[in-house]
């Protein structure tokens, strides 16, 4: 079933048939490829392989060997060619839309060419259709932009009031999943290839049979489930088979919510508060916090600072948290405690301001108390403006006692709010799992169905799931990929993606959006819905079919189901589905446990800030991407302190064995700043065997010292120096790099060099709120904050003055350093992935990154993000270097670069100050893989090697509004041209436009105040100007950034 | 000048005619001749010259594997990467063509001042100086991301109309190098045709009288043809001269033009000129001091030759020390925090140890040592000494190349910048090609100038008696 046209012109019904149209329309480019040919080229091809070193290129046997030796478990990714069935396959779809059709056998059925190509089709020209990205903490509201049918940008839906456009660096990495070459293609039965058919029948026979014992023995263990549809699906068939089980499991699960609250979930509204407390909740770094896009906007517009600056108000931050995150960094005040302390800091906070509890008894440090009385009081002095958030991967008294102070305070029903649970099945996941092995372990259950997920990877490592799971008499997997669950399941389906197929998800506040899917399934792949279905009356009703009926009574209320169900489409959402936001609810009352000895090593698990529980271990735009705070790519690490690291006898990137209650791992050391003594933070997701050609063998598997009474944190851990040395691939210069080493007696030696270096170099401009109110030109005052002298040249400036001048503003109080805007970037531009070997000597290709500087002592540290990118100077230095001009300037001022001209000497870069330049050293582009040749984007162009690329501001964009507007006989109109990044900011941080429009936002952002040019002093006029941020410290702490304050000229 | 009755003891002074003596008493037209010409026509090859030459092709065939991986490939097989964008090639670049500059300067420079003493060595020299052109001119063809597209760097007319950007000194750098390049070959050649005539006259092989008879374009040694070639020889010296000058100065704009930190400094033309003679010579001496041992021609290429090139040595290290000094003492008084941090950084960061390198190779070692004229005529040591220049003259570019940029203006991007195997065989690559260049040389063409040896010889300056005494 095919999406509906954005318009109301729903043409479902026919598109397969004139998709092969489509194909016939563009043969005309590839005339003279040949079936045989594509087969011939596609044989053997397993499309892109990163290099994990330079010996690797050469495929020499060695390697392969030492490969295969390293990696036992994944050798099959590495030599297996992939069936020739799943190669037609693919290419079936590649020829429907990539333009081969012509060349093969036509369908039985009647097709047609676009003699008349459909009203809403013009070929080069995007289309966008709504839908939404479910994810267990809610989902996100999405507009996807498709090119001749093939999805090829994902974005948030700009008119959707909870996320309004913004995205996330998962929700923009689900298009490479889409298009991951090494999805499941097949269905296969102990590995040989099946029919969807073969499979129904079994399990239509199967139910039949358990229909006498009301399904005795059927259990099914899904992902949480976010499909209102999928839980009505499974609600009529629980009336059919009582007995049948369905249990919900997710590593990343929210059970100490559904401990505490129940049905219901927590909301916040950051509009209103002036103070916030962040109790371990990290709702800054990504949508693994529910509301994360919502909560970011709203903590972000509180900072903008937008009127006269005397009159400027902003909100405070508080974090109390164990894992540096960037929430805490951005923080005013950041505490560091380990993750046991938190719950009883969390009652100590309670009891200082009234909440009838009982803290348990705990030695302090004075600062630690210091930071408690003055949170204290601020909370008191804000009461009914402020918010005491709590963290999800928190002990359920956290949020038990955050709630209680919330309601102490009077911040309920104004900035906390209750509502249902986004999920329509909120259960205590690991109470279920537990019975479900038990289950499996005593033989009850004959039949296991697993819907999307992979406990065999996931699952706690005490529940042995895998041994458990051989139980079962027959076993059935239905997910992407042939994982390590779905490698040793009798039947393994392939999954759609949510692209693919029609589902419907609630986000954060409740407010329904259908899933609406934008491209035909490009494997042969099926839904949960069709498996839960094939329980019912209409065993083969399809999922959008389905999907109708559940909303047909609510579309139905008022008006035309059919035209309310195009609307619906057609928005992204059902409007007025929002919850109901209650003042009030049930709260479970949890005590705080005592906190572990402060010796004792404590294990935190958190869900990796880039690949999340590892279900985005193969894409490669993700692992790519540099964590926020550590700037790590392609792993994950043993998180510690400085200090903790030096006890333990340990250096960085040395492999250490963490052994847990008897459970060991072998993880590599990373030191990171504001990380508490004795705490060890373990990202999961990573040592994955089976998530295919980018993912396996990534990184080491925290999961095997999870266990189910620990998920969150494990006490007792002990450490141990293993022989051998890891190799990181961080993308950044090491923030500790000579930290001793002060040259000149600048700096206050509490700081890296780097930070130093970026704060004596006005490349970070910060002030406090009352230094602000003081001075408001203080981002441009001083020896250290030179500021553009336009007038400082030989020669005589080119005039701008007349058309566009494209500009960008950067504001860096907003800035969260989500890296939502580099994920964006990736897809947008079509950024080839390098692979860890190359990242590790420097060569990541993004055009965006995100720098961050940490100042002060490496135990408290304060951070400042800088998102980078091209400046697009006026006075540019690369231009003048090249020589064969392939970087030359438009009359518009952008510096833009000419792919074809490039010989490739590199000059450019070696001049440009900002080292915004990448160059494709090799050949780093994909040009084989053909499921990746859907994703491109057309309007880019994909760079060979030898090429030095750069950001272009989206220069493809700002091309189509330019004709867009010529053709309509007017300039180009402001916020008209959305660049990727500015698109994806959750934060508005980014603004794109044009400073020739008196009116135009981009404007107004350069003409304030706060507004300054990074290395000024070298005269390149930047295009890009920052917003300098200022922070709101609370007086009665130290206030920590006094002496960066702008010295006066 | 020239008295019969001039007497000295000092036994540097040729009795004869008063003047330095040059080259050994006791050579006359003939010996130097059947010197010179028969270390070419002698049909035995030594087994040192085998080994030696297959030594050298081994290091040319590491280096055509390695620029044939590097095509495959691409430059990613370096370590160049991101920030550190230029590494061995541009060094290995700027050091083989700064070698070059000492057989530019002989052949040229010091013909014009009339320095009769460079007759002895100015043939190889120069002929090192073509070879180092050769090897470094490798580099920038072969360090381009897309080498083949590597002639849009020429100004040639062509359909699209597309010329190169002309403010960029990469483009200067062509037209220098190229410019460099021809003069030198053509200077080069012309000074060979007297002595191809005298190869061809001597050579018994019909072959090599056949090739010595193109090569010599009808040399006869009639006076109109003296004429000529003097003139000619006169007015190439006077096109090459500026280019000592001109090359070098160009590639330091390659570094000064750039607004790096570390790079963007106006000391750099003389500097680097003056670096590229000081490396030069020390080449020079690298293969002079071996050479006349092998070919036994310590009759004509003297302990004063040698003592002569440490001169020029002490004269240009001290113009690079003076060079170093500016820098580090404009890095303060310039009071931009920019050029303070590259100092600091250059001396005391991460790869701080390459300017200590430097600076004890460049300085502290030949400029302590160089003054005393003893240690100058020790041939051990004036060999090691040139070894030791070379290698600091090396680091010199890579401090200049590397340490500038791993730490340049966003402390964000710092990087840092190590080797690959594939750098070093290409260095490794271009001194065997270097070698094996410069032993065929040796072995089929004069590397002595023999008829400016004649020139310098008594019989030649004083007449009639000097005639008896020598031939």
């Amino acid at each position: 079933m095919k999406p509906t046209a954005s318009e109301y012109t729903g043409w479902d019904e026919t598109t397969p048939k004139t998709e092969a149209g489509t194909g016939a329309m563009e043969t005309g480019n590839e005339q003279g490829l040949t079936l045989a040919e594509v087969r011939r080229t596609l044989a053997g091809v397993k499309g892109k392989k990163y290099w994990r070193s330079i010996d690797e290129l050469a495929s020499t046997p060695e390697f392969e060997a030492a490969v295969l030796k390293e990696f036992p478990d994944a050798a099959q990714e590495w030599v297996d060619p992939v069936s020739r069935r799943g190669f037609l396959k693919l290419m079936g779809a590649s020829m429907a839309m990539a333009g081969l059709a012509g060349c093969t056998k036509q369908p039985d059925e009647p097709i047609y060419p676009y003699i008349k190509a459909p009203e809403d089709l013009i070929l080069g020209k995007s289309m966008y259709f709504a839908t939404a990205y479910p994810f267990a903490s809610g989902s996100v509201p999405l507009l996807v932009k498709s090119d001749a049918f093939r999805p090829i940008k994902v974005d948030g839906n700009p008119d959707h009031s909870y996320n309004r456009g913004a995205s996330d660096p998962y929700t923009q990495g689900t298009l490479l999943d889409l298009y991951d070459p090494d999805r499941s293609q097949k269905t296969t039965y102990r590995g040989d290839n099946r029919e969807w058919t073969a499979f129904m029948e079994a399990w239509r026979s199967k139910l039949i049979a358990a229909k006498a014992n009301g399904g005795d023995g059927l259990v099914l263990l899904s992902t949480t489930v976010t499909s209102p549809t999928l839980a009505r699906q499974w609600k009529e068939a629980q009336a059919i088979y009582p007995k049948a089980k369905l249990v919900q499991y997710d590593p990343v699960n929210r059970d100490a919510v559904r401990t505490v609250l129940g049905a219901k979930d927590v909301q916040y509204s950051l509009t209103g508060a002036d103070v916030i407390l962040s109790l371990d909740a990290d709702f800054l770094s990504g949508s693994s916090f529910p509301g994360f896009h919502r909560l970011t906007r709203e903590y972000a517009e509180r900072r903008k600072l937008a009127g006269v600056a005397k009159d400027a108000t902003m909100n405070r931050m508080y974090a109390v948290e164990s894992t540096t995150t960037t929430t805490g960094l951005k923080a005013e005040h950041r505490l560091a405690l380990k993750p046991t302390e938190i719950p009883a800091f969390t009652a100590a906070l309670a009891v200082a301001l009234g909440v009838q509890t009982t803290a348990p008894s705990y030695a302090w440090t004075d600062a630690q108390a210091t930071y408690l009385k003055a949170l204290a009081a601020d909370l008191k002095a804000n009461a009914g403006k402020s918010v005491v958030i709590a963290g999800e991967q928190q002990h359920p008294s956290v949020l038990s006692l955050a709630l209680a102070i919330n309601e102490v305070l009077g911040n309920t029903g104004k900035t906390v709010f209750f509502t249902d649970a986004v999920n329509p099945m909120p259960t205590v996941q690991m109470a279920e799992l537990k019975a479900l092995v038990d289950d499996l372990w005593s033989g009850k259950a004959d039949w296991l169905v697993m819907l999307n997920a992979n406990p065999v990877y996931d699952a706690p490592a005490d529940l042995n799931f895998k041994e458990a799971m051989r139980r079962a008499k027959v076993t059935v997997h239905l997910g992407k990929h042939a994982d390590e669950t779905g490698s040793i399941t009798d039947w393994q389906i392939p999954a759609s993606h949510y692209l693919e197929s029609w589902s419907d998800a609630r986000c954060y506040d409740g407010t329904v959006s259908v899933v609406q899917p934008l491209i035909d399934p490009l494997y042969e792949s099926h839904t949960a819905h069709e498996i839960v279905q094939a329980m019912l009356e209409e065993p083969t009703k399809s999922a959008y079919d389905a999907v109708r009926e559940t909303w047909q009574p609510v579309l139905s209320k008022s008006g035309d189901f059919e035209m309310n169900w195009r609307k619906t489409l057609h928005a992204g959402w059902i409007d007025g589905s929002a919850y109901e936001k209650a003042a009030t609810a049930t709260v479970a009352k949890v005590d705080a446990p005592a906190p572990a000895a402060k010796e004792m090593i404590e294990v935190q698990f958190r869900p990796d800030p880039t690949i999340y529980d590892g279900r985005f271990a193969n894409v490669g735009w993700l692992q790519e991407l540099p964590k926020p705070v550590t700037s790590l790519s392609w792993d994950n690490a043993a998180l510690m302190s400085e200090g903790t690291m030096e006890r333990a006898g340990l250096a960085e990137e040395d492999i250490v064995e963490i052994t847990v209650n008897g459970r060991k791992v072998k993880a590599p050391v990373l030191v990171v700043p504001g990380q508490p003594e004795n705490t060890i933070t373990a990202y999961l997701g990573y040592g994955r065997e089976m998530a295919g050609r980018v993912g396996s063998g990534a990184g080491y598997n925290a999961g095997l010292v999870r266990t189910a009474d620990a998920m969150a944190v494990a006490t007792g851990a002990s450490l141990k120096k293993m022989d051998g040395r890891w190799g990181f691939a961080v993308t950044k210069s090491h923030y500790q790099d000579h930290r001793s080493k002060f040259f000149g007696g600048e700096g206050t030696g509490n700081n890296s060099l780097e930070a130093d270096e970026a704060l004596t170099r006005g490349i970070i401009r910060e002030a406090t709120l009352a230094e602000y109110k003081a001075n408001p030109g203080f981002a441009n005052e001083g020896e250290t904050h030179p500021k553009v002298e336009r007038e400082l040249t030989l020669f005589p400036n080119w005039d701008y003055s007349t058309g566009n001048a494209w500009g960008m503003s950067i504001d860096l109080n907003s800035c969260t350093g989500c890296n939502a805007c580099i994920v964006s970037c990736y897809a947008e531009n079509n950024i080839a992935v390098v692979g860890k070997q190359q990242v590790r000597i420097g060569r990541n290709m993004q055009w965006l990154r995100i720098d961050a500087y940490f100042e002060g002592d490496l135990s408290a540290p304060k951070a400042h993000f800088q998102p980078m990118a091209c400046q697009h100077c006026e006075n540019a230095p690369c231009e003048q270097v090249c020589p064969v001009g392939a970087t030359v300037h438009t009359p518009e001022g952008l510096n833009t670069m000419v792919y074809n001209r490039c010989v490739g000497t590199r000059y450019c870069s070696n001049n440009c100050p900002y080292k915004v330049r990448r160059f494709n050293f090799l050949l780093y582009s994909d040009y084989e893989t053909e499921s990746l040749k859907l994703m491109r984007n057309p309007d880019v162009t994909v760079r060979s090697r030898g090429v030095m690329e750069k950001c272009s501001y989206c220069v493809q964009r700002i091309q189509e509004a330019k004709i867009t507007a010529d053709k309509e006989n007017r300039p180009v109109r402001d916020g008209e041209i959305v660049t990727a990044c500015e698109q994806a900011c959750p934060a508005s941080a980014i603004t794109f436009g044009n400073l020739n429009d008196k009116g135009s936002r981009v404007r107004a952002l350069h003409e304030n105040e706060r507004s300054y040019a990074v290395l000024a002093d070298q005269n390149t006029r930047p295009r890009t100007l920052y917003l300098a941020a200022v922070t709101n410290p609370n007086p009665a702490l130290e206030p920590v950034l006094e002496e960066h304050s702008p010295t006066a000229g | 000048m020239a008295t019969k009755d001039f007497t000295t003891e000092d036994p540097r002074i040729d009795p004869l005619t008063g003047e330095l003596r040059v080259i050994a008493p006791g050579q006359s037209f003939r010996s130097v001749t059947a010197k010179i010409a028969d270390i070419v026509l002698t049909p035995h090859t030594s087994l040192g010259w085998l080994m030696l030459l297959s030594i050298g092709g081994s290091g040319a065939t590491l280096l055509l594997v390695a620029v044939t991986w590097l095509f495959l490939k691409g430059v990613g097989i370096w370590a160049i990467t991101q920030p550190v964008a230029w590494g061995f090639a541009i060094i290995n670049f700027v050091w083989w063509i700064g070698i070059g500059h000492a057989g530019t300067l002989i052949s040229a420079i010091l013909l014009l001042f009339k320095q009769g003493w460079r007759n002895s060595i100015n043939r190889f020299a120069e002929a090192m100086t073509i070879f180092a052109v050769v090897c470094a001119g490798i580099f920038p063809l072969i360090h381009v991301g897309r080498p083949w597209l590597a002639y849009w760097l020429f100004p040639y007319p062509n359909t699209m109309n597309v010329w190169p950007q002309f403010r960029s000194p990469l483009l200067w750098d062509v037209f220098a190098v190229s410019t460099y390049a021809t003069i030198s070959v053509v200077f080069w050649y012309v000074g060979l045709v007297p002595d191809f005539g005298t190869m061809r006259d001597r050579a018994k092989s019909k072959f090599g009288q056949y090739i010595y008879g193109m090569l010599s374009l009808g040399w006869r040694g009639s006076v109109r043809h003296w004429m000529r070639y003097e003139t000619a020889s006169l007015l190439l010296a006077g096109l090459a001269t500026p280019l000592v000058l001109s090359v070098h100065t160009v590639i330091s704009f390659d570094f000064a033009v750039a607004i790096l930190p570390g790079w963007h400094t106006t000391i750099f033309p003389p500097y680097f000129v003056a670096g590229a003679v000081y490396s030069g010579f020390a080449m020079v001496l690298t293969l002079a001091i071996p050479l006349r041992k092998f070919y036994h021609l310590e009759g004509l290429v003297t302990d004063r030759h040698i003592d002569n090139m440490g001169k020029v040595m002490l004269a240009t290290g001290g113009i690079v020390a003076y060079g170093y000094g500016m820098e580090v003492f404009m890095s303060w008084y310039s009071a931009s925090h920019w050029e303070f941090f590259m100092m600091w950084n250059r001396m005391f960061g991460p790869i701080g140890w390459s300017y200590w390198v430097l600076i004890a190779c460049n300085i502290a070692i030949p400029l302590t040592t160089l003054w005393v004229r003893k240690w100058r005529t020790n041939l051990v040591f004036m060999f090691i000494m040139s070894l030791i220049v070379n290698t600091g003259m090396w680091f010199e570019r890579f401090v200049i190349v590397v340490t500038s940029l791993y730490r340049d203006f966003l402390p964000s991007s710092w990087g840092t910048y190590r080797a690959t195997k594939w750098d070093y065989m290409t260095y490794a690559g271009t001194f065997g090609l270097f070698l094996t260049l410069f032993l065929l040389f040796i072995r089929f063409v004069p590397m002595i100038p023999m008829h400016e040896i004649k020139m310098m010889l008594p019989t030649a300056k004083v007449k009639p008696e000097a005639v008896e005494a020598g031939d």
